[in-house]
């Protein structure tokens, strides 16, 4: 395939894994403080993603995907919270293993690659079209 | 054989005197010194490229099928379509002069 | 040099360009990638002195299919000089976004100047076999 037309469709992939990225993120910081509903019972768990690659058979161009998605398993959270649905015997209640400041970070991190993807395009695109230009060359 | 038409208009323009550049495949010019015998005659020359017109037309337009396809990348359609716009522009050129030379000897005085 | 050999040149380094485009696209796509090693292709002085045409990039991957766009070994894709800065991440990533970015902008002038002189030339050429 024309490298030019391969390089959209790569960036246009890696704008689309990170996108997901961005997706996971939000649902985690959303759910930051989400408990269980009856005593004892296990918090939102972090939720994870690992990207990976994939060969497009049509076109032979090796596009970035989401591998797997993923469950943080590092041990949630405790506070004392008598008061709350999910408290045990004891008034602990179990938190998610969700770190905001983490999150916001990866989201940070997710957004500039968002960017850097499409700046590719529109670099791509400004290329394809320098090349079309051309033909415009007057006679 | 491969024209430079640039000179190849200069050689119309001094026919008899034969500066002609051939380009050989790879690229390499090899200049000759004016009043050489390079036994190359102007209607070769013409015939060479009315010919080599011919074969870059035909090629921008294959080049042009393989882009619609999607089989060549757009900078090598590009690339077809100009050198045949050049050869072709040249080949009119030539034309042209060897119709106004051709004019210009009936009007001639006997 | 004749303006026949620069067509020749300028379309060589294009093929080039374009090549290199596609990887600094495949570099920014995996920038977290784990153990995504950032690629980067040979230096087009080394590309300019083969004589086939259309220039195009290797077969790195006994997977990839013989597609058009990479039967050649003209171009090679290979290993990037490492980015100082990043280096390699605990996930085994090695491609510095700055670093990608910036090769872009390189890729785009020099891209931009290979279209304007073909251009430019051709434009003279066909005045210069005009009456």
């Amino acid at each position: 395939m024309d490298p030019l037309s391969a390089s959209l469709k790569i960036a246009g992939s890696g704008m689309e894994t990170q996108a997901t990225r961005l997706r996971i993120v939000s649902e985690n910081i959303a759910n930051a403080r989400s408990t269980g509903d009856t005593p004892g019972a296990d918090p939102y768990r972090r939720k994870t993603l690992t990207f990976g690659n994939e060969l497009d058979r049509a076109t032979g161009v090796t596009l970035a995907t989401v591998k797997k998605f993923g469950i943080d398993k590092s041990k949630f959270t405790e506070e004392y919270d008598p008061g709350n649905p999910a408290a045990d015997e004891r008034g602990i209640v179990k938190m998610p293993n969700v770190n905001v400041l983490i999150e916001m970070a990866d989201m940070r991190e997710a957004n500039r690659s968002y960017e850097a993807n499409l700046q590719t395009i529109k670099q791509t695109r400004d290329l394809i079209s320098a090349t079309l230009d051309l033909l415009k060359a007057t006679q | 054989m491969i024209i430079n038409p640039i000179s190849a208009i200069g050689a119309a323009r001094n026919i008899g005197t034969g500066l002609i550049e051939g380009l050989a495949d790879g690229g390499k010019a090899q200049a000759l010194t004016p009043g050489n015998q390079t036994g190359l005659t102007f209607g070769e020359v013409m015939g060479d490229m009315a010919a080599k017109a011919v074969s870059d037309l035909k090629g921008a337009e294959a080049a042009s099928f393989a882009g619609i396809k999607g089989t060549m990348s757009t900078r090598e359609v590009v690339d077809a379509v100009l050198q045949g716009e050049q050869s072709l522009q040249t080949a009119i050129s030539l034309r042209d002069k060897l119709v106004s030379a051709f004019l210009d000897i009936t009007k001639m005085q006997i | 040099m004749q303006p026949i050999q620069l067509f020749d040149l300028a379309s060589r380094q294009a093929a080039w360009l374009s090549a290199r485009q596609e990887v600094v696209s495949t570099n920014i796509a995996n920038a977290n990638t784990p153990k995504y090693v950032a690629k980067d292709v040979t230096p087009f002085q080394a590309v300019m002195e083969r004589t086939a045409m259309p220039v195009r990039m290797a077969r790195t991957n006994p997977g990839h299919m013989a597609d058009a766009s990479q039967l050649s070994d003209d171009v090679d894709v290979v290993k990037a000089r490492l980015d100082q800065e990043i280096g390699v991440q605990e996930s085994g990533n090695t491609v510095g976004l700055a670093e990608e970015l910036s090769k872009t902008g390189e890729i785009k002038r020099q891209f931009e100047l290979n279209s304007a002189l073909v251009k430019s030339f051709h434009r003279m050429m066909m005045l210069a076999v005009r009456k």
